[in-house]
């Protein structure tokens, strides 16, 4: 089953795919931008009906980011990885949400948290943060301890003083 | 005749503990008819997976605990899988059995507190007050394997910290029995009290093509007749040597869930007995080489927690501490897809029911 799906991507999709690796129960794909909304929407249609997650992953050196969406197929019981590298400095891809009604708040956790655009995507509003002001906090150019010193902490305290 | 607006009236639902947990929500309503309901998560965001990346792993397998209170063990042993996978690491036996007897207490655990919580908020509070002593039963057997009762911290890369007590055995044997002995009193207390049925049967109801859409797994997914548990479909740890049948229900309600958890208490009793009875001798741990203080490499590990599919994606650079850990949590689909789409059309009554019958726990949505 997962040599029949690698071929069916490989033969319709030739230049999209940068890498393919298939291991036990697994395969992880590496696509281009592109194409990588055919990518899914063919897997949906091969069976992938369960998105598991949706995780970015911040490569700074190399000025981008990386998305990652985790499939299963409940009927052939195999998983299906797929990774996307986009622009940092223009982060927008298409949203996912009209294959899998689930991907919504997986979007808009990750447009809170790493300042990906999901266009498409019907509600982007913040989720876990409350007037949030700073670069989205999951990003590797936020340092989490310098900014707790400069809220929480008064200069050369050694405890957390709140202040007003 | 002047045309006026309809107004709506709002009401919140939390955040008041334990009743909605750390959660908030806004419900619109039309009189008992609730028109949409509206979450507000993030009152205990903590951030674990960005304080992960400033720690080193051995650290991390303590912290992570904290990221599902109500059921730790499966969180230790999602973030040791995922770093061992990129270690190449082979656990010894004794050490998998253990880890597996831990993992499947766990779920005894979180699905007796959920038992606790489902009655009071039903407005049962004498099945609340017996299912709290029980799942004391548990708690003192973290105690006497890990030293700690909420949060054992015991899972470790390369196996567990220390190995089990011939105590700890004769007292899990002792406490499953009595809790095997107390199923059939909640049968009959809760499980099959009228009341309970009528506030649980034919409430939030939805279909398997609608549960695999919105991101369901876990019991609630297996409500719907989906036999996904990834216990058997990607076998981790001692699973391919224990026999348990995976519970399914067709029904898709409220009650079918409360009945499939009720059931799943039953087979992980039935599981640990398996593993102490064949409970290998040896080492418990590996020693850990210098290799696993610097690991270079991407690994991706799915468990079964007592809430459904709880995935750890962890990508390691080469530094002691990781790049980027995500943490796939089962509550955070449940309370912010399942429930809203349940509660739309429901009365307000039906609400508390319905977000217990989908066992969210806060600490895991928010992270």
């Amino acid at each position: 089953m997962i040599s029949d799906i690698e071929s069916r991507l490989k033969s319709k999709f030739p230049d999209s795919l940068l890498n393919v690796v298939s291991k036990d129960k697994r395969i992880t794909f590496s696509v281009k931008k592109e194409k990588f909304y055919s990518i899914l929407s063919e897997l949906k249609d091969i069976g992938f009906d369960h998105l598991s997650d949706v995780t970015a992953v911040d490569y700074i050196d190399e000025q981008e980011f990386e998305l990652i969406y985790h499939l299963w197929s409940h009927r052939e019981k195999i998983r299906a990885i797929v990774k996307v590298r986009i622009p940092r400095e223009v982060p927008t891809v298409k949203s996912v949400v009209g294959l899998w009604t689930g991907a919504q708040m997986h979007e808009r956790e990750d447009h809170e948290l790493f300042g990906i655009n999901f266009e498409g995507n019907p509600n982007l509003a913040e989720l876990f943060l409350e007037d949030w002001e700073e670069i989205p906090p999951f990003r590797k150019d936020f340092d989490t301890r310098k900014y707790v010193k400069e809220k929480y902490y008064q200069e050369d305290e050694q405890y957390p003083i709140v202040k007003g | 005749m002047e045309e006026r607006e309809i107004a709506f009236l709002t009401i919140p639902f939390g955040p008041q503990h334990p009743a909605s947990g750390h959660f908030h929500a806004l419900l619109k309503v039309d009189g008992e008819t609730v028109l949409g309901l509206e979450p507000h998560p993030g009152y205990l965001h903590r951030g674990f997976e960005k304080l992960m990346e400033y720690r080193v792993h051995p650290q991390n397998c303590v912290l992570v605990d904290r990221a599902d209170v109500l059921d730790p063990f499966s969180c230790e042993l999602g973030y040791a899988n995922a770093i061992e996978k990129i270690a190449g690491l082979e656990i010894p036996q004794r050490g998998r059995y253990i880890r597996t007897i831990m993992a499947e207490l766990g779920r005894i655990l979180s699905h007796i507190t959920w038992i606790g919580v489902l009655s009071m908020v039903l407005g049962f509070d004498s099945a609340n007050k017996i299912a709290w002593g029980d799942r004391e039963k548990i708690l003192r057997l973290n105690e006497i394997a890990t030293g700690g009762r909420l949060y054992p911290c015991y899972l470790c890369i390369g196996g567990v910290r220390r190995d089990i007590s011939q105590e700890f055995v004769d007292e899990t044997s002792k406490a499953l029995d009595y809790l095997e002995g107390q199923l059939s009193f909640y049968d009959y207390f809760v499980f099959k009290n009228e009341t309970f049925v009528m506030r649980m049967e034919k409430v939030g109801r939805m279909s398997a093509e609608e549960a695999i859409d919105l991101g369901a797994t876990g019991p609630n997914l297996r409500a719907c007749g989906i036999d996904y548990d990834v216990r058997k479909d990607e076998p981790y740890e001692a699973y391919p040597e224990v026999e348990f049948n995976v519970i399914t229900r067709e029904e898709g309600d409220a009650y079918a869930r409360s009945l499939c958890r009720r059931d799943e208490i039953a087979e992980s009793i039935s599981i640990v007995r398996q593993l102490l009875k064949n409970l290998p001798d040896g080492s418990y741990r590996v020693e850990l080489g210098p290799e696993c203080i610097t690991l270079e490499g991407e690994s991706y590990f799915c468990l079964e927690s007592a809430r459904g599919e709880k995935c750890f994606h962890v990508v390691s650079d080469g530094s002691p501490c990781p790049y980027r850990v995500k943490i796939r949590a089962p509550s955070f689909l449940h309370t912010l897809t399942e429930f809203p789409y349940l509660a739309k059309g429901s009365t307000i009554a039906d609400i508390p029911a319905i977000y217990w019958s989908l066992d969210s726990c806060p600490a895991d949505m928010d992270r």
